[in-house]
């Protein structure tokens, strides 16, 4: 893959199957194998399929389309999460996904422990989190609160914390879905603007958004995902214009 | 570069290389295990030594006075063995839930799997270490006056345990992150096995008819071992010691070989 590049996506197709065409239960054996009806399929199957994209390094790139398209699907088959069905996912550099704010925080842990916690699932060293924790703890605006166990948290600084987490790793390749309206105005305010300073220091940003106006400001390039395919794809202004369109 | 496909799986040199990098998780993983466990208790650690203490009381009174099993210092024989057995069970059982517990976690963000499987061995590993010192001391004051050159042996075993422990708990945890079932099943399935297993009676009880098919257990060896060096104090039968390390290694092998087969598929599922 050539170094100027940063996430290609080559001819991906995911299905999710399992309740398709695996027995996961006692009593769907029993159901399929002795009653021999057909198990009606719990899950809804979203789906990608064939679906291509290049992102080159530094650039960064919205994601824009109804619930359900694929755009979370996306990221995280980016993101080393699922593995596509068919076809290739390559990225170059470190990956960070903000999908669900505080996944996988521990409630009986303190803020610090949970840090340190989330660092370590990043693959981040000792040391490379003591280099960063300063700077994660001002982001956050938690203060003292960091030494706390987080169950006292108010929703707003887990949010806070887990965001401040993602973005001072310093990823080459950093994901972010449906986050951006967390916290406080003056909250998100100092999230675009963390994630402006980013984008001039390089890193690369793949932005799933509803809110088309941030969305605009933070990415020139826009791809309109419909039903696990791309609908649309070029500059942002164009794609949210033609998005709004169809929505409205 | 890093690159998915559905069809590439990582190599085992490979993923001990991911896992090497993940290290600083896995020993997270495993302080939070022991810390959550003990958190907000008074007595704390003692806790995980009641519950053995209780059972080996009850099983060294019935099995040395009720039920007389015809083996000298009894209680030093039981508790040669026992903790070996509470630690692979106790790791089979914490191998049904471990992954759904980072059920979340796992949908977002991309770890290696294994960790918070070797985690689970390694937190039960802390707790059987201290077991295992105090049951040392106990033996060599109580029963051989003095420290056999035999516990030299221990270490090695105890890298056998662990290596059956994971070579169990990989391919159980895998199973358990499909179906539910699992985690019904293995604490019957422990109960079973620990008659099966020479835990408070000797393996050589065993009518020699049924002896062979009986050692095809892999915990039969493996308990034998540890009584062999605690309880009598002697150095471990070597074609034994040979025949369970070549299995232990092998299990792990086949262990991880079908836990590697689903790992990608774990985040999907649980």
């Amino acid at each position: 893959m050539d170094r100027d590049i940063a996430i290609r996506c080559r001819g991906v197709t995911k299905r999710f199957h399992y309740y398709e065409h695996r027995t996961s239960t006692l009593r769907e054996l029993f159901i399929r194998s002795v009653l021999r009806r057909p198990i009606t399929v719990k899950a809804p199957l979203f789906t990608l399929s064939e679906f291509d994209l290049t992102v080159r390094t530094g650039e960064s790139v919205g994601l824009i389309g109804p619930n359900g398209s694929g755009k979370s699907t996306l990221l995280r088959l980016i993101a080393g999460i699922y593995h596509p069905t068919e076809g290739t996912v390559e990225t170059q550099g470190r990956v960070a996904a903000v999908i669900e704010l505080g996944a996988g925080f521990h409630d009986d842990l303190t803020g610090a422990e949970n840090v340190g916690f989330y660092g370590s699932v990043m693959g981040l060293t000792r040391r490379d989190l003591e280099d960063r924790f300063d700077d994660i703890v001002e982001f956050s605006g938690i203060g003292p609160f960091i030494d706390v166990p987080l169950k006292y948290y108010s929703s707003g600084m887990r949010a806070r914390l887990a965001f401040a987490v993602s973005v001072c790793l310093e990823p080459d390749i950093l994901l972010i879905d449906e986050v951006l309206a967390v916290g406080d105005e003056e909250f998100r305010e100092r999230c675009l603007a963390r994630l402006s300073e980013l984008r001039a220091r390089g890193t690369t940003l793949l932005v799933v958004s509803h809110e088309l106006e941030n969305l605009t400001d933070l990415c020139s390039r826009a791809v309109w995902i419909d039903g696990g395919t791309s609908r649309a794809e070029g500059a942002t202004r164009e794609v949210a214009d033609a998005y709004r369109a169809s929505a409205g | 570069m890093s690159k998915t496909s559905g069809s590439r799986r990582k190599g085992p040199l490979a993923a001990a290389r991911n896992l090497w990098r993940y290290r600083d998780l896995v020993g997270r993983m495993t302080a939070r295990n022991l810390k959550v466990k003990y958190k907000r208790s008074v007595l704390g650690f003692f806790w995980t030594l009641v519950n053995p203490l209780m059972t080996v009381t009850i099983l060294v009174g019935i099995f040395s006075y009720v039920v007389r099993v015809e083996i000298e210092a009894y209680w030093a024989f039981l508790i040669s063995g026992y903790f070996v057995w509470n630690f692979l069970g106790q790791t089979l059982s914490s191998a049904t839930y471990v992954l759904r517990e980072y059920g979340q976690l796992s949908r977002a963000v991309s770890f290696p799997k294994e960790a918070p499987i070797l985690a689970a061995a390694l937190s039960r590993l802390v707790e059987f270490t201290i077991e295992m010192v105090l049951v040392l001391v106990i033996v060599a004051v109580f029963r051989h006056g003095d420290l056999p050159a035999s516990f030299a042996w221990i270490p090695l075993l105890v890298v056998i345990q662990v290596l059956i422990g994971l070579g169990l708990a990989l391919p159980v945890a895998t199973l358990a992150a499909f179906y539910h079932d699992v985690e019904h099943a293995i604490p019957i399935l422990l109960t079973t096995l620990f008659y099966l297993s020479p835990v408070f009676y000797s393996a050589d009880l065993v009518p020699e008819s049924v002896r062979a098919l009986y050692m095809l257990n892999p915990l039969a060896g493996l308990l034998t071992l540890f009584q062999s060096v605690i309880h009598e104090g002697q150095a471990p039968p070597p074609g034994l010691l040979l025949e369970v390390g070549v299995f232990s290694v092998m299990l792990l092998a086949l262990g991880y070989t079908v836990f590697n087969r689903f790992e990608p598929l774990i985040a999907e599922v649980i």
